[in-house]
C-alpha cells in the first residue's frame, strides 16, 4: 500500500503572494464602481437613446433619470480616484513592469496566443505570469479607463471642459465615444468572466487572498541592464 | 506532505471567508436605503460645489455658424407636462422684484429697447439630446443692470405662466451668453417655445431655460425649482 502512495506523489502547490494588497483592493473597488457606472449609465442612456434600442429596466440602476445621474456622478469619483491609485501604485512600485506591461517584444507573442485560443495550435505558447494577449489586454485597460473618463467629462461639462469635448468631435459624437468605451469595457468584463471560470476557483481566490500558484517565467520580460542599474538603491 | 495539504485547505477557507465578507458588505450597502440616499445626496451637493467652483464666468459656450444650426423644422418643443399656457400678449408684463433699485412691471418693448444679442449655441437637455438653435434677445445682465440689480445678490428666481419655476446662481445669470430671449431663427418666439419671453442659458442644462417667464426675483434666499425640488441638480451647469 505504501508503495502505491509513493508511486503517485502529491505535488504540493507552491503558493506565493502574486497579487499585492493594493492591486486586490483596487481590483474589487473597480468592479463595484463599474457595476454602478454601467447600470446607471444605461438608465441615463434610456432617457434619450443614441441607437435604436433601449436597455431593459431590470438591468438599469437608479429607478429614474435623476436616480441614475446621482449614482453615476457619485461612482465616477470612486472610479477616477481608484484608477489614480492603481496607476500610481503601478508606476511607483514597479509592480507588473516585467510581468504585465505590454512591450514591443511581446508583439510576436500575440498571434500564437490567438491561434491557441482558436484551437489552431494545440500547445499553450510559452509565457510568463501573463501571456502576450493578456499583457496587451491589461495594458489597454487603463487607456480605455482614461478614454471613458475623458469622454464622460466632455458630456458632463461640454462648456467648462469644451477643449476635451472637441477631442471627441462635439457633444453628440462624444456621447457615442462614451458609449463605445463602455461597450468595450463590458466586452472585456464578459471575456474576463469566462477566463476566470476556466481558470478555476483557486485562481479566483487569489484575487482575495493575494496568494496563488506562482509562475517563475523565464519568459517574463527581464529588466535590462540599464533598468537594473536604475532600480538598485544608490 | 500532510501539513502542506492542510495549509492549502486553510488558505482556501480564508479565501472563502473573504469572499463572503465582500458579498455581505455589498448586500448591506444595498439594503440600507436611507443611508444610501443620504450618501447620494451628499455626492450631489459635492458635485454642485465642484461645478460652482469650476464655473468660469468668462468662458463662453461654443458658438456655431448658421450652416451648422439645427434646421428650424427640427426645433424641438420640450417642457414640463401641461403644455403651452394661454398668455394675453397685449397685457403681458415682466415683473421684477427683490434686490433691485427699480422693481416693477416692464413691457416687452422695454426689454427689446436694450442691445440685441443673437447667438447660435447648443441647448443640452438633461436627458442627453441636444439641438443648436439660433436665439435672439437681451442679455440678462444688461436688463438687470438697467433695473439696478445688486450684483452682489446671490440668486435669481424665475416664475412662469405655466407654473414652472427655476432658481439660478447670480454668476451664471450675469454670464454674457445668458439671455432674456424673444426671438428664435430671427423670428418672434412661437407660443410653444415660450412667447413672449424666455430665458436662454447656454452654460446650463435645458431645464434652466425657462419659458413664458412672468416674474424675476433677485434674492439672497436660496430658491427651489420645479425639477430641483424633485431631486434634479440645483446648479445644473454644463
Amino acid at each position: 500500500m505504501t508503495g502505491l502512495v509513493e508511486s503517485k506523489p502529491v505535488v504540493p502547490l507552491k503558493k506565493e503572494r502574486i497579487h499585492p494588497l493594493v492591486i486586490r483592493l483596487t481590483h474589487w473597488m473597480n468592479f463595484a464602481a463599474l457595476i454602478i457606472m454601467v447600470g446607471s449609465g444605461m438608465q441615463i442612456y434610456n432617457a434619450s437613446p443614441i441607437f435604436a434600442f433601449e436597455f431593459p429596466s431590470w438591468i438599469t440602476l437608479g429607478g429614474w433619470l435623476q436616480g441614475g445621474r446621482q449614482w453615476h456622478f457619485f461612482a465616477m469619483w470612486l472610479f477616477a480616484l481608484n484608477g489614480a491609485i492603481w496607476v500610481g501604485y503601478n508606476v511607483f512600485s514597479r509592480h507588473g513592469r516585467y510581468t504585465t506591461l505590454f512591450r514591443p517584444q511581446d508583439i510576436h507573442g500575440v498571434l500564437p496566443m490567438i491561434k491557441y485560443y482558436l484551437r489552431l495550435i494545440r500547445h499553450h505558447p510559452p509565457s510568463g505570469k501573463y501571456n502576450a494577449l493578456q499583457k496587451l489586454t491589461y495594458t489597454s485597460l487603463p487607456l480605455l479607463g482614461l478614454m471613458i473618463l475623458l469622454s464622460g467629462m466632455s458630456i458632463y461639462w461640454p462648456v467648462q471642459f469644451q477643449w476635451i469635448t472637441s477631442v471627441f468631435g462635439n457633444y453628440d459624437t462624444a456621447r457615442i465615444w462614451h458609449f463605445l468605451a463602455m461597450a468595450a469595457i463590458v466586452i472585456f468584463f464578459l471575456g474576463h468572466l469566462v477566463m476566470v471560470a476556466i481558470a478555476g476557483w483557486d485562481n479566483l481566490l487569489s484575487m482575495f487572498t493575494g496568494r496563488g500558484a506562482a509562475h517563475h517565467g523565464e519568459h517574463d520580460t527581464t529588466p535590462s541592464q540599464h533598468e537594473r542599474a536604475n532600480a538598485s538603491p544608490h | 506532505m500532510e501539513s502542506s495539504e492542510k495549509k492549502s485547505s486553510e488558505e482556501s477557507l480564508i479565501g472563502r471567508r473573504a469572499f463572503l465578507q465582500f458579498a455581505g458588505l455589498l448586500a448591506i450597502s444595498a439594503c440600507s436605503e436611507d443611508k444610501r440616499d443620504a450618501l447620494l445626496n451628499k455626492g450631489q451637493e459635492f458635485n454642485a460645489w465642484v461645478q460652482s467652483k469650476t464655473f468660469d464666468p468668462a468662458r463662453l459656450a461654443p458658438t456655431y455658424p448658421d450652416s451648422e444650426l439645427t434646421p428650424e423644422s427640427e426645433f424641438r418643443v420640450n417642457g414640463k407636462e401641461g403644455g403651452t399656457p394661454k398668455i394675453d400678449l397685449a397685457n403681458w408684463r415682466l415683473e421684477i422684484r427683490g434686490m433691485v433699485k427699480h422693481p416693477g412691471f416692464y413691457t416687452l418693448d422695454q426689454v427689446k429697447s436694450l442691445d440685441k444679442k443673437v447667438e447660435n449655441v447648443r441647448h443640452v437637455c438633461v436627458e442627453g439630446w441636444s439641438i443648436k438653435p439660433k436665439w435672439g434677445g437681451t442679455r440678462l445682465s444688461d436688463f438687470l443692470d438697467r433695473v439696478g440689480v445688486d450684483r452682489n445678490a446671490q440668486y435669481l428666481f424665475a416664475e412662469c405662466a405655466d407654473g414652472y419655476y427655476v432658481p439660478y446662481d447670480m454668476p451664471s445669470v450675469l454670464h454674457p451668453q445668458s439671455l432674456l430671449c424673444y426671438e428664435a431663427y430671427n423670428k418672434p418666439l412661437t407660443a410653444d417655445h415660450g412667447a413672449p419671453l424666455r430665458i436662454v442659458m447656454p452654460v446650463k442644462l435645458g431645464y434652466k431655460s425657462a419659458k413664458w417667464i412672468t416674474r424675476l426675483t433677485v434674492t439672497n434666499k436660496k430658491p427651489g425649482g420645479y425639477w430641483e425640488d424633485q431631486g434634479y441638480d440645483w446648479f445644473g451647469g454644463i
